[in-house]
Formats: structure tokens, sequence, C-alpha cells
């Protein structure tokens, strides 16, 4: 549900708005995004399992830029997402976003 | 952050670990980490050393299956089993082919950089890493001893204390007088001792308790999350809960597990339940290899987690100086992430970026409301030093705090599954 509706948002988003991202934002370095992820990985499980918090793998990588872009400038709520994001550069953000999206959920 | 930095990073480390260290015996050989204490710290550091290959990794770790501190006051609360809060190594032995050797480990020989196990095995290392987690300092508080723990558990480290100080609770008859003695900083789990006080009370009040209460005697002048306890605490449990400080107080005199009382400078308390918290120090076999210094506790590296005295030893979780950190099972788990990057880094040539580590503690004070506290550290002055943090705020709305237990709950799912499986 909540994928459906973030997937839904990103291609309204790319409809309405076509959105051209920096070359930066664009060539995600998976690995600086596999290391970066163990941050994420203490509460979004890798398997993609919904259990409170939500799953965060297999996102198309510029909704995940996005909303992280949202989290950083604290237009989501959400301190614990604020704080992990108020930090990560755009090169970091993309980088999480490849590595993210690379995988699949594992049900 | 820039390529040319990454690599300057990388390149160093792998030049000063040839530089420092010698090739392992045998050129084919593996090279071999060995992780003592198998808690949120040194499980995750096996796992993540292990889970990319060309690395042998021996966790030494008595106990078959681990029970976490954390979430175990919501055992005590009755929001949690037993079962829900215990997980087997079996997952990661099998997945990363980590050698799991049931045995505590007796004594470090740093010249030799070997291992010696208290059944007499010696096993050699590349690189050591300490996560022994606390030992309790029972002398802190006067009166008490391991034999008075029997009868007035501190219940810090969760197993039979945990269960003991729940059955406890549980017996208690309406009227009853429940002193804590919380410990002095530095501590695992700095909101614990609190959320454990809301626990309790919640017990009683669910029981129907109108006359019990619950003194808490604390040598510090306030702590972790405070306003949103003592606003919980007049909300849920009015009357209920006092927290004294040591101008209430004047100071803890001593315990007396026989005749189950507690004296303060002020006061003498004949209570049903004592649960003394005492101050406490890095476990017995990292003070013994000299890795602590006079706090009782091991520095470490901030950019790496490695020991201040020791190259060729990491020391992560509750026995380290985490600088601005909490000791927390979150913080361990950050903390073994590094260390696991940076070993590999020198061990097997892997790349490693500038260290980060993060921590959020969540708290329960009464069904459905939760709060916590969290923020992002670097290395920087010498310290894992606070980038940014946040507190939850008094006056949220119930639906926010229902929230943040439906998070709490759902991080312990997370965590869980990424140091056990």
């Amino acid at each position: 549900m909540i994928r459906a509706m973030l997937c839904l948002a990103a291609c309204i988003t790319v409809i309405l708005w076509p959105w051209k991202p920096s070359p930066a934002l664009t060539a995600g370095d998976r690995a600086l995004g596999e290391y970066l992820s163990s941050e994420c990985v203490t509460c979004h499980q890798l398997s993609g399992h919904y259990q409170g918090i939500p799953p965060i793998v297999g996102w198309p990588e510029d909704s995940f830029i996005q909303i992280m872009d949202e989290y950083r400038s604290k237009r989501r709520s959400n301190p614990v997402m604020q704080t992990i994001a108020g930090k990560f550069s755009n090169e970091e953000i993309a980088a999480l976003a490849a590595y993210f999206g690379s995988l699949k959920a594992r049900h | 952050m820039t390529p040319n930095r990454r690599q300057l990073i990388g390149g160093m480390g792998a030049a000063a670990a040839a530089a420092a260290f010698p090739m392992p015996a045998l050129a084919q050989a593996k090279p071999k980490v060995v992780v003592v204490g198998g808690g949120p710290g040194g499980a995750t550091v096996a796992k993540y050393v292990a889970k990319d290959g060309g690395i042998d990794v021996t966790l030494v770790e008595p106990t078959r299956r681990f029970t976490t501190c954390f979430h175990s006051n919501l055992y005590l609360g009755g929001f949690r089993t037993w079962e829900s809060i215990t997980h087997s190594y079996d997952k990661i032995v099998k997945a990363y082919g980590i050698k799991h050797v049931r045995q505590m480990a007796a004594a470090v020989d740093r010249e030799k950089r070997t291992v010696r196990l208290a059944g007499g095995t010696v096993l050699p290392y590349d690189r050591l890493v300490i996560a022994p987690g606390i030992d309790i300092k029972y002398d802190s508080v006067p009166g008490y001893s391991e034999a008075a723990s029997k009868r007035m558990p501190h219940a810090w480290q969760a197993g039979p204390q945990t269960r003991l100080l729940r059955r406890q609770l549980n017996a208690l008859a309406d009227g009853a007088t429940v002193v804590m003695i919380a410990p002095p900083n530095p501590y695992r789990c700095p909101p614990g001792p609190y959320e454990r006080a809301s626990m309790m009370a919640h017990v009683l009040k669910a029981k129907g308790h109108k006359k019990s209460r619950i003194v808490i005697i604390d040598p510090k002048d306030s702590f972790s999350k405070q306003a949103l306890f003592m606003e919980g605490w007049q909300k849920h449990y009015p009357g209920m809960i006092e927290w004294q400080d040591p101008k209430v107080h004047g100071g803890i005199k001593g315990v007396d597990a026989k005749t189950m009382t507690v004296k303060t400078d002020l006061s003498e308390y004949k209570a049903q339940l004592v649960n003394v918290i005492p101050a406490q120090m890095a476990g017995k076999i990292a003070r013994d290899a000299g890795l602590a210094n006079q706090s009782g506790f091991c520095p470490i590296k901030p950019e790496s987690m490695m020991s201040a005295v020791d190259a060729n030893i990491y020391v992560v979780g509750d026995a380290c100086i985490p600088g601005d950190m909490p000791k927390s099972g979150f913080s361990a788990n950050s903390q073994a992430k590094v260390a696991a990057m940076m070993i590999r880094g020198e061990l097997a040539n892997s790349r490693t970026f500038p260290a980060r580590y993060t921590n959020t503690c969540w708290s329960l004070i009464e069904t459905d409301d939760a709060v916590k506290i969290g923020g992002r550290y670097e290395a920087k002055d010498g310290k894992i030093a606070a980038v940014e943090t946040f507190v939850s705020k008094t006056g949220e709305s119930a639906e926010l705090r229902k929230q943040t237990q439906q998070e709490n709950m759902g991080w312990y799912a997370g965590i869980i599954a990424d140091i056990f499986t």
C-alpha cells in the first residue's frame, strides 16, 4: 500500500514535472550506498519485511531521493529520519537510492 | 566527500596495516578475527566482517541464545515474552560461516596476539574485537554484593536477574514499597532505569494497586528524558513514583538485603522490592587485557573504534568510551559496523569510508505512550561527537506517542534481523 502510494507519487511527479537531476544524483555509488545503508538497516529490514517501520528496498531511485530530500529539508516529519537525512550529501543520498533500489524484497 | 578523500583514507589504512603488522605466517591462510562477546556489538561485528568472505571469524560467546537487555523492561511490564527477546546465533553461524565457540574468554595475550579460552584452547588472531558489555560494580553501593543481588536484583544484564525481578514485582500486594537505586553516569541505557520504573508502575496500576509506591533514589541531579518521564508519571501514575535527587535524599548510605532496608542520609526504607542498579565498568576481559583506563571503560579511536592502546584490538559497545553516544544496543550495533568496515579495510583491503554513527533510544512509559531520543555522531575533536540530536517533546499527541511505540517495536524487529540473520 505504502509502496503503491510512493510509486504513484513518483509517477505524478514525473508526468507533471519532468525532474532533471544533476549528474551527481544520477550516478549513485552503490558501494558507498552499501556502506551507508548499514545505518538504515538497523531499523529498515533488508528483507523488506514490514513490522512497524516501512521497508525501503526496491524503490525507484528518484522517489527514494525525493523522500530523503524532504526529510533533509524537514518538509516531512519524524525526527529520526530528519536527523539521519540531515547530514547526507546529494551524492550519498543517490548512493543509498542506487543500493536500496537494486535490492528486491524477499518474502 | 570526494573520491580522492575516500581513496586516501582507504590507502592510509592499507599502508598503515602493512607497515605495522606482519602478514599471517602462511601466505594462503585467511586472516583471523576473534570476537569476544556475542551481544549487539560483538555479534554485529562478527556478521559484518564475515559476510563478504575472505576472513576467518570466531565468535567467543558461552551462550547458545542471547537475551537482549534492550526491551527487557518491556518483558518486566508484560509487553513482551521472554522468548521474544531471546535469539539464537544459528542463522548467522550458518549463513556467514562464523565459528561459534561456546566458552568464556579467559585472557588475552596482546604480545602474542592470542586469546586463551576458559577450557585452555588458545586462539590466534590478526584482529581482536572486545565486546564483553558491562560488569556490575557491586561495591559501589554500601552493603550490596553479588550474593545480595539474589534478593535485591540489579537486573541490568538480561538473564536470571531479569526474571527474578519480574517474579518479585508480580508478587507484590497493594501497599508495597518499591525502592530503586539508580546508577551514576556512565552506565548502560541512560533512560533505562526510568523506563523500568514506568513498567513497574504499569504492572502495579494494572493490578489495581492504590497505595503502592516506587521511590527512585538517584545519585544524579538529572536524568535522560526527565521532563518526558515526569510528565508521563504524573499523567498515568499520579502519586505512585517519587524521584529523589541527592538534594532530597542527602546521599545513599547503604542497603541490607537481610532486612530489605535502604538507608539514605535522610530516611530509612523498609521495602518489599529493592532494585539496586550499581555503577558499572567494562567487562573483566577488557580490564584484564589492560584496555580500560581509570574510568573502568576502554578508550577508542573515534574514527575507527580501534582501541586507543592496541592497534590490533577494537572495542565496541558498552565496554568502550563512546564520547557523546549513550551506551545502548543501538550504539553498539552502529559502532560494530564501523569496526567491521575498518577491520575489512585492514585485512581484506576493502574500501573504507569516514566513520559515522547513529543511535535512537525509545522508552515506553505506559501502553501506547512511548518517547524517543537520538542523534547522529562523527569523529571530531578526538571523540565520537554528536552532530545532530533530537528528543520527543512534552505534550505530544496520543497518536504520535502510539506511532512512536510502533516505531520502537519495528526498530526491535529490524535490529534483531540485522544482528541475528
